[in-house]
């Protein structure tokens, strides 16, 4: 059985194969379109429809990386059912090198904490509003890249919803395979877009894959792609058998930990560093280079993202911590 | 033993004085103040000037400064050490390369020296960092970092006569292969040049990357071959150590890039590249490849854009041309 042709944006699907196009999400001031990039590869057969997209925060690079990587990698005549794919969800942001739109004015920029979003809403909720239609009328999974911001960043959240939304959200998170993972309630991270998709009952998945701009590798990307193909396998897009990655930590929430003080910061732990309660995450330099202090954990738990330094400034985010986990991970 | 002023420094004895520097101020008065440390032995000596940070978010030359101020102890020492570690601050407090209060100035602040008492917000900064600088300073060591970490190069002044000798000294002690005698018609406005022609010698080192972009051990080896600098000039007891070869360039080319995409190089600092050599591929935002990016010219790679990202005109690539064994 073949699948339905669908339109995203200026992306037509007419049978198997790859096409392209633009999905636009707002105008510029002289009037030509915010309009970001969508590529969907359909299969031969009919099957899921897996809804993939990096840089919602338009300086996670390492994520559109992945997405490309998979997306040079697939052979429609070799697949099940639908990847659509949205590598450069935020363009603007993603072109000035930030985190939000530099044309957001008032309105919060964070475009996931945005979603479902506002048709008339400020600028980043009219994004997320333009996304969301399309991905709540066609996705079946969802796949959300991020980063943190050192190049060791290897961890995974999966939406933790009662009922088959929940248990195939684990499902994707398996075959993702990064030890360090969350098993995310339902009250956290209000406005995601993985959330959000869960909470209408599409099965979710964020991955945090490297740094922000620049700070990821090459490794990082093809271990990625071969982790997404593994995803894809496990929900039937693709022939062969799964790879067991091992144990996942299903961690039971996260500690989210911005910096007390400021000053010069050099740290001192990994991501993936087991920590107690009082462990240095780093040092503190005065401006003359004098130790100056440590930064000490105010948790026990797992090393889920930390501050690269060298500058800190009072209540930017010191370390990211995964809280207990409920599978033997060490 | 004549005293040394900097700001709110004030040495006149052998040791260590601490101050700031007064540089600028904000809209609601707030002093811009940079640390000053001073460190003085007690023989007479060469007063060695070091700076880091003229580009607010050159961090590793900070790091380097502060490793080396560490290390040192005013009985041990002949001469003075003068440490400015963070001459940009309000860049360096934004992790950006220049001042975010500079308006319709150049705000390059390696451009603006000697700068004006009375011009732009980073020509004053200049003024004011300069005015003693040229004062006091016999010898000057400037830290700047290019893109990646494993950025690793150096630069003398080499207007030619004493100044040049001198430099070269400097130069040699600190040892990088890769070393640009620099032409006096070469970054002018750079404290760099504006010193030689002062008749101060001048060495920039060139040391990792931007932002986090740079590692421990290279701030550590680049604070011992600071103390090899200071032993070459009498500051510090104990043998030089000898490095070399040397690549001596004749110039750099500073190459931007003609076309823009997703960009991932193929090429580290310290490769050999022959012009037309591919050193890098663009995608578009599909993730297809559009094309490569060539080297424009032959030479030694001492800077290269990281990715992940290229608009139309960033610095592809910066190449040390006609390197020789020196």
């Amino acid at each position: 059985m073949t699948i339905q042709d669908i339109r995203i944006g200026s992306a037509e699907t007419s049978g198997p194969g790859v096409v392209t196009g633009r999905l636009k999400l707002a105008d510029y001031p002289d009037g030509s379109p915010m309009a970001t990039p969508v590529a969907i590869v359909t299969g031969k057969t009919a099957g899921q429809t897996l809804w993939l997209h990096g840089c919602v925060h338009g300086n996670e690079y390492c994520g559109t990386f992945i997405i490309h990587e998979l997306l040079r990698s697939l052979d429609p005549a070799g697949m099940s059912g639908r990847v659509v794919a949205l590598p450069a969800l935020n363009i603007t942001a993603f072109n000035k090198n930030q985190r939000m739109s530099p044309f957001e004015g008032y309105g919060g920029g964070d475009m996931n904490r945005c979603f479902p979003g506002v048709e008339g809403g400020p600028l980043t909720q009219q994004f997320a509003h333009a996304v969301y239609s399309e991905l709540k009328k066609h996705a079946g999974l969802f796949v959300d890249f991020h980063t943190a911001m050192t190049p060791d960043v290897n961890w995974a959240l999966y939406a933790n919803y009662e009922g088959e939304t929940g248990r195939m959200s684990r499902v994707l998170a398996k075959a993702w395979g990064y030890r360090d993972t969350l098993a995310t309630p339902t009250d956290m991270l209000v406005g995601s877009a993985f959330m959000t998709a869960a909470s209408q009952g599409i099965p979710s998945l964020i991955v945090e894959a490297g740094g922000k701009g620049s700070a990821f590798t090459r490794e990082k990307v093809e271990d990625g792609a071969e982790r997404l193909r593994n995803v894809m396998r496990a929900a039937g897009l693709l022939d062969g058998e799964i790879t067991d990655y091992g144990p996942i930590a299903d961690f039971e929430r996260f500690d989210w930990v911005s910096a007390p003080r400021g000053g010069l910061f050099q740290p001192m732990v990994k991501c993936g560093d087991s920590i107690e309660v009082g462990t240095r995450l780093g040092r503190f330099f005065t401006i003359y280079g004098d130790d100056d202090g440590f930064a000490e954990s105010p948790n026990k738990g797992t090393v889920l993202a930390i501050h690269p330094g060298p500058i800190m400034t009072n209540g930017e985010t010191l370390v990211h911590i995964g809280l207990n986990p409920r599978e033997q991970i060490q | 033993m004549k005293t040394i002023e900097v700001g709110t420094a004030v040495s006149d004895k052998p040791g260590r004085v601490r101050g700031r520097l007064d540089i600028g101020a904000l809209p609601d008065g707030t002093p811009v103040e940079i640390p000053v440390e001073i460190v003085r032995g007690a023989g007479d000596g060469p007063v060695l000037w070091l700076h880091g940070c003229v580009h607010g978010n050159e961090y590793c030359g900070t790091y380097i400064i502060h490793e080396l101020m560490r290390r040192l102890t005013p009985e041990t020492l002949r001469g003075t050490v003068v440490a400015l570690p963070v001459l940009n601050l309000t860049a360096f407090l934004k992790n950006q390369r220049m001042s975010p209060y500079e308006q319709f100035g150049g705000g390059d602040l390696n451009r603006c020296f000697p700068g004006r008492a009375d011009g732009p917000v980073t020509e004053q900064m200049a003024y004011a960092i300069y005015t003693p600088l040229k004062k006091y300073a016999t010898h000057l060591v400037d830290f700047h970092t290019a893109f990646t970490p494993d950025t690793r190069w150096a630069l003398f002044s080499a207007p030619g006569g004493e100044v040049s000798e001198k430099a070269e000294t400097m130069a040699r002690a600190f040892g990088y292969r890769d070393t640009l005698p620099a032409p006096p018609d070469l970054l002018v406005g750079s404290a760099m040049t504006t010193a030689a022609r002062d008749g101060i010698p001048t060495l920039i080192v060139e040391a990792g990357g931007i932002g986090p972009a740079f590692e421990i051990s290279t701030v550590e080896d680049a604070a011992g071959r600071l103390q090899n600098v200071m032993r070459a000039l009498g500051m510090l007891d104990g043998e030089v150590t000898k490095y070399g070869p040397f690549n001596y360039f004749t110039n750099f080319a500073w190459c931007c890039a003609t076309k823009a995409g997703l960009f991932e190089s193929t090429v580290k600092c310290g490769d050999t590249v022959t012009k037309g050599q591919t050193i890098g591929h663009y995608f578009d935002l599909f993730g297809i490849r559009t094309g490569e990016a060539t080297a424009p010219q032959s030479g030694v790679v001492l800077a290269i854009h990281p990715g992940a990202l290229m608009a139309r005109g960033e610095t592809l690539i910066h190449i040390g041309l006609n390197p020789r064994e020196a």
